[in-house]
C-alpha cells in the first residue's frame, strides 16, 4: 500500500492503494469516477481509454504510481456539460446502443481530433481501430468524426 | 433507477379493466395493480402502471423493458406517448420496477419487446386518454365525443381547453375504460419517425450506470477461478498464500448452474476488486477435470460427421426427400461447418447480491430481473416480495444476460460472506466459461428437375440444442432448424436435426440458430442456382410465392442494382431469412484489393410491420451486421477441453476499419410490429460467401473464413 496523489479532472485526490494497481481501478472503486470502463485488463478494448496529459491512454495497464504527477482526464471531465463537440456529435448521430464502450469512444475520438483536426478515413481508422465495440456502432462513430472535421 | 421504495402499490378496480383487456398477466392473478408513483421529479397520479401525470403536466412514462442497447428506452415510451396523445420530447421516461405481476414478462430476449408488448402499450396509452377525456367531459359537462385529445390537453367543440395537469386528479378516480378505442396507424404522429434516445445523453458522459459500477456499503468484491476444464470439479484447494495479499477476506467454493450441469470454482472476497484479483493468481486449486481434456474441436467435428450419417429426427417434412433422392440421376451435396462463439458483451459478466435472514437485494445488468427475483426466491425460501431487484443498464447482453448464473455466484458468496457481494468476471473467464453459441455441421442434399427448379432438398443439422443439454432424451427438438426457411416451393422438403449432447455449455447467442444454419441453407441455395445456371436472385423468387419474401428480395434487386453487370474485380451474394418475425433480404458487395477480398457495402431490405422508430431499426441492423461480420471472421477453438482464446487478443472483435459500408431499407407496412433486434445477423455469413463465390468461383463451406488468400 501506498499513499499517491494524483490529479484527475482538475481535481487533487489521495489514495492508499496498491501502487501496481492499474489506474482503472484506482479510478472506478477508489475515486468513484465508474464512466472510465473495464473491458479486457490488458489494453486491447479501449473501453478504459483516458487523457493522460493529453494524450489517450488504457488506464486498464497503467499503475497507479505511474499516473502521479500527471494530468488525468476521464470522460467525466472532458466537458462539464455533456457538450465537448465530440459528445455533441455523438448524441446528434445517435451512436450509443448499450453505451459501455462509448467513454472509451469518445475519449480517442477527442484526443484524435485535438491532434488532427482533419482526420483522414485512414487516420480515424488507425486511431479508433483498437477500440471495440460489440454493438456495432461503427458507421456512426466515423459519420460522427467526419461531421467534426475542423472543429 | 426509480428508487422503488418510495412506490407504493393500489388495488384499484379501476385497472382491472385495463389489464383484462390486454391480458397481459401470466400465471393467473386476475387482481392486477395500479402502481401509485411518486416519480423522481414531481408528484404524479398514476392512471395506470406506465403512466403517471403530475398536475403541473409533466408526464412520466415507465419503460418495463430492460435496456441493453435495443432501444426500448424510446420505443416503449413512443407507443404510449402515441395514444396518450403527449409530446415525446416532453415525457421523462423512468425505467419501472421489476414486478412481473403489475407488468407481465420483462425479460428482453428474442426481439420481443415491441412484438409482444404494442398492443398493450397502445392500450395502456388510449385508457388513459380516455380517462382524461372523461374527466374534462365531466367537468364541462358534455359528451366524450365533443372532447379531443392532443398534444396534452383536451378540448371541447367551444374551444375550451384543459391541460391533462388540471384533469389528471379527477382522471385517476374513473374507472379506465374496458375497450379504448386505439388510433388508426393512419394517423400516428410519433409512431414511424426517429425519435432520439433519451439514454443516449447519459452514454456520452459517464452518467449512465451500469451493473458493474454500482456498489453497496459494506460490499465485498469477488473473483472467482473456475475449472479450466468445463466440467471440472474443486478437489482440493490451498488459500495460504491468497490469505496474505492486503485486503482478502474470504475464500470460498461456490458453484452455478448451467442448464442442468454444476460449474464449480473457488472464489476470492476482498474489500476492492484488485485485491481480490491477486489473491486468485495465488490459488492453489487440486481440479478433478473427469477425464475431459479429451475433447476438442477435432473430435467434436469427428463425431458430427459420423453421426451425419444417422438418420436423425425429422423437424420438418413434406413431399419424399428418399425417394426423390434415389430417382436422381445427381444428388448435390455440401457440408457447412460453423465454430462456437463467446457473447463477449463489452460490460464482463458481474452481479452484486446481498442475502439476509428474510430478505434479499440483487444489483447489476440483466435481461431476466423478474427471473432472477424468482431464482434468488426460490433457492433461499424468501418471499419475492422480500425481494428488491435493482436492474441498471446493459453493457450489452446478447443473450448472455438472460441466465441467472452470475447472480446465483453472487448470491451464494453473499450467503457465506454474510455481507453484499459483487462478482466481476475478467475478459478471460467470459470467453473462456461460456455458455457458448454452440458450433454446427450441416448437410444439405439437393436435386434439380429438368427445368432447373428445386426438386428436393434435404438440411440436415448436426449439434447441440439448448433447451436439451443432458440427460437421456436424444430426441433433437425443432428448435434446431432456427432460420431453415420452408417456404421455398420445393415439393419434396425434409428438415432434420441429429441431437449431439457435448460437455460444452451452450445457450442463446444473438439470432440463436438463426446464426448458424442460414449459412448452410442461404449457401447451398446459391450451389444451386449455380448449378441450375440461373440467376440467384430470379431461382429464389420463382420457388417463392411468400409475399414478404417476394417482396423484401424484389426490393433489394432494385435497391443494388442487381441484375447490373458485375464491373471487374467485383462479385455480389445474396441470402433472406426470416427471424422474430422480421423478413429481409441482404446484398454484400465485394471487390478484389490486391492479393485480398474487401467486403465494400453490405446493404439489407426490412420488412418488419410497423416501424416504431427508424433510426432504432437501422442502428439494430447495423449493430447485428458488425456482429455477424465479427463472427464470420473469428470463432473459438476448442482444445483440450477448454477454448484457446482468452481474450480479444486471440478472440478478436471487429474493428472499425473492417466494418463496410452499411444501407438498411425498411419497407412501409401496416402489418403488426415484428422484432427488429437481430435482423440482419443470419444473413451475412451466406450473403458474404456467396458474394465470394460471385467473384471468385471459390466456395467457403466453413467458419471462420479468411478472406486472403482466396485470390
Amino acid at each position: 500500500m501506498a499513499k499517491i496523489s494524483l490529479s484527475v479532472n482538475g481535481n487533487s485526490e489521495t489514495v492508499h492503494v496498491d501502487p501496481q494497481m492499474p489506474l482503472l481501478w484506482t479510478l472506478r472503486d477508489f475515486i468513484g469516477l465508474t464512466g472510465t470502463k473495464f473491458g479486457c485488463g490488458i489494453a486491447q478494448c479501449g473501453a478504459c481509454t483516458i487523457h493522460m496529459d493529453g494524450e489517450p491512454a488504457r488506464a486498464c495497464v497503467i499503475p497507479t504510481s505511474a499516473a502521479e504527477g500527471k494530468e488525468i482526464t476521464t470522460i467525466e471531465g472532458l466537458s462539464e456539460n455533456n457538450d465537448h463537440p465530440v459528445q455533441l456529435a455523438w448524441i446528434a448521430e445517435q451512436v450509443p446502443q448499450c453505451g459501455y464502450c462509448q467513454s472509451g469512444q469518445i475519449m480517442s475520438a477527442a484526443a484524435l481530433l485535438k491532434k488532427h483536426p482533419d482526420p483522414s478515413d485512414k487516420e480515424i481508422d488507425q486511431a479508433m481501430t483498437s477500440v471495440l465495440c460489440r454493438c456495432g456502432t461503427y458507421p456512426r462513430i466515423k459519420k460522427a468524426i467526419k461531421q467534426l472535421k475542423n472543429i | 433507477m426509480q428508487n422503488t421504495s418510495r412506490r407504493k402499490f393500489l388495488q384499484l378496480s379501476s385497472a382491472t379493466s385495463a389489464f383484462l383487456i390486454v391480458g397481459c398477466v401470466p400465471g393467473g392473478d386476475k387482481s392486477p395493480k395500479v402502481v401509485a408513483t411518486l416519480s423522481p421529479t414531481m408528484e404524479g397520479i398514476d392512471l395506470n402502471q406506465f403512466i403517471s401525470i403530475g398536475k403541473d403536466n409533466s408526464i412520466t412514462l415507465f419503460n418495463h423493458r430492460p435496456e441493453m442497447g435495443q432501444g426500448t428506452y424510446a420505443s416503449v415510451p413512443m407507443i404510449l406517448a402515441e395514444e396518450l396523445e403527449v409530446d415525446i420530447d416532453e415525457v421523462h421516461v423512468v425505467q419501472s420496477e421489476a414486478n412481473r405481476e403489475v407488468y407481465g414478462s420483462q425479460m428482453v430476449v428474442g426481439s420481443r419487446s415491441i412484438q409482444t408488448e404494442f398492443e398493450k402499450l397502445r392500450m395502456m396509452g388510449a385508457s388513459a386518454r380516455e380517462m382524461l377525456k372523461q374527466a374534462a367531459a365531466n367537468r364541462w359537462d358534455v359528451g366524450m365525443e365533443d372532447c379531443t385529445a392532443s398534444n396534452g390537453t383536451i378540448t371541447n367543440t367551444n374551444g375550451d381547453v384543459l391541460t391533462y395537469g388540471e384533469l389528471v386528479e379527477e382522471a385517476g378516480k374513473l374507472t379506465a375504460p374496458e375497450n379504448p378505442p386505439l388510433k388508426s396507424p393512419a394517423d400516428f404522429k410519433i409512431i414511424g419517425t426517429s425519435v432520439a434516445r433519451k439514454d443516449i445523453p447519459l452514454k456520452t458522459n459517464g452518467a449512465a450506470k451500469f451493473g458493474i459500477d454500482l456498489s453497496t456499503p459494506g460490499m465485498l468484491h469477488a473473483s472467482v477461478e473456475r475449472s479450466p476444464v468445463f466440467l471440472g470439479s474443486v478437489t482440493d484447494y490451498d488459500a495460504a498464500e491468497t490469505m496474505k495479499v492486503t485486503g482478502v477476506r474470504h475464500v470460498f467454493r461456490t458453484a452455478r448452474t448451467v442448464y442442468g450441469n454444476k460449474r464449480e470454482g473457488v472464489a476470492v472476497l476482498a474489500d476492492n476488486y484488485w485485491a481480490a484479483v491477486q489473491g486468485r493468481k495465488l490459488l492453489k486449486i487440486k481440479w478433478d477435470t473427469k477425464q475431459l481434456e479429451k475433447i476438442s474441436g477435432e473430435t467434436v467435428m469427428k463425431d458430427s460427421y459420423a453421426m451425419a450419417t444417422s438418420d436423425g429426427d425429422e423437424l420438418f417434412g413434406k413431399g419424399d426427400v428418399k425417394k426423390a433422392f434415389s430417382n436422381a440421376g445427381q444428388v448435390i451435396e455440401a457440408a457447412y461447418e460453423t465454430p462456437y462463439q463467446a457473447h463477449a458483451p463489452m460490460e464482463p459478466m458481474n452481479a452484486m447480491a446481498s442475502i439476509g435472514e428474510n430478505t434479499a437485494e440483487f444489483w447489476g445488468s440483466t435481461q431476466n430481473p423478474n427471473g432472477i427475483k424468482s431464482f434468488i426466491a426460490k433457492k433461499y425460501e424468501i418471499p419475492e416480495a422480500n425481494i428488491k431487484i435493482n436492474y441498471t443498464f446493459m453493457g450489452g447482453g446478447f443473450g448472455r444476460r438472460s441466465m441467472t448464473d452470475v447472480v446465483e455466484e453472487a448470491a451464494d458468496l453473499s450467503a457465506q460472506a454474510g455481507a453484499p457481494v459483487k462478482v466481476i468476471w475478467t475478459r478471460e473467464d467470459d470467453i473462456t466459461q461460456g455458455p457458448f453459441r454452440a458450433c454446427s455441421l450441416n448437410i444439405c442434399k439437393g436435386v434439380l428437375d429438368d427445368q432447373g427448379k428445386v426438386h428436393a432438398l434435404e438440411h440436415k443439422v448436426i449439434a447441440q440444442e439448448i433447451r436439451n443439454q443432458t440427460g437421456d432424451n436424444m430426441t433433437a427438438g425443432r428448435q434446431l432448424m432456427g432460420g431453415i426457411t420452408t417456404d421455398y416451393l420445393i415439393p419434396n422438403l425434409s428438415v432434420k436435426g441429429v441431437l449431439r449432447k457435448r460437455h460444452v455449455p451452450i445457450s442463446y447467442w444473438r439470432a440463436v440458430y438463426h446464426s448458424t444454419n442460414p449459412f448452410a441453407h442461404e449457401c447451398f441455395i446459391d450451389e444451386l442456382a449455380h448449378e441450375a445456371g440461373k440467376d440467384p436472385l430470379a431461382f429464389r423468387l420463382d420457388m417463392l410465392d411468400h409475399p414478404r419474401y417476394r417482396r423484401v428480395l424484389t426490393e433489394i434487386g432494385k435497391v443494388t442494382n442487381w441484375q447490373a453487370p458485375r464491373a471487374k474485380g467485383t462479385g455480389k451474394g445474396i441470402a433472406m431469412v426470416e427471424r422474430s418475425g422480421a423478413h429481409f433480404a441482404m446484398v454484400v458487395e465485394v471487390s478484389q484489393k490486391d492479393k485480398t477480398i474487401n467486403v465494400d457495402k453490405i446493404i439489407t431490405v426490412l420488412d418488419l410491420g410497423i416501424c416504431i422508430n427508424p433510426d432504432t431499426v437501422r442502428a439494430q441492423t447495423e449493430g447485428s451486421i458488425v456482429m455477424g461480420l465479427g463472427a464470420v471472421y473469428a470463432g473459438l477453438t476448442l482444445k483440450n477441453g477448454s477454448m484457446v482464446e482468452q481474450n480479444f487478443d486471440t478472440y478478436p472483435m471487429l474493428q472499425i476499419g473492417q466494418c463496410p459500408e452499411i444501407e438498411t431499407v425498411i419497407l412501409k407496412s401496416d402489418a403488426a410490429p415484428d422484432g427488429a433486434g437481430e435482423s440482419g445477423l443470419p444473413t451475412v455469413a451466406p450473403a458474404l460467401a456467396n458474394a465470394i463465390f460471385d467473384l471468385t468461383g471459390k466456395r467457403i463451406r466453413k467458419l471462420p473464413m479468411d478472406l486472403s488468400g482466396l485470390i
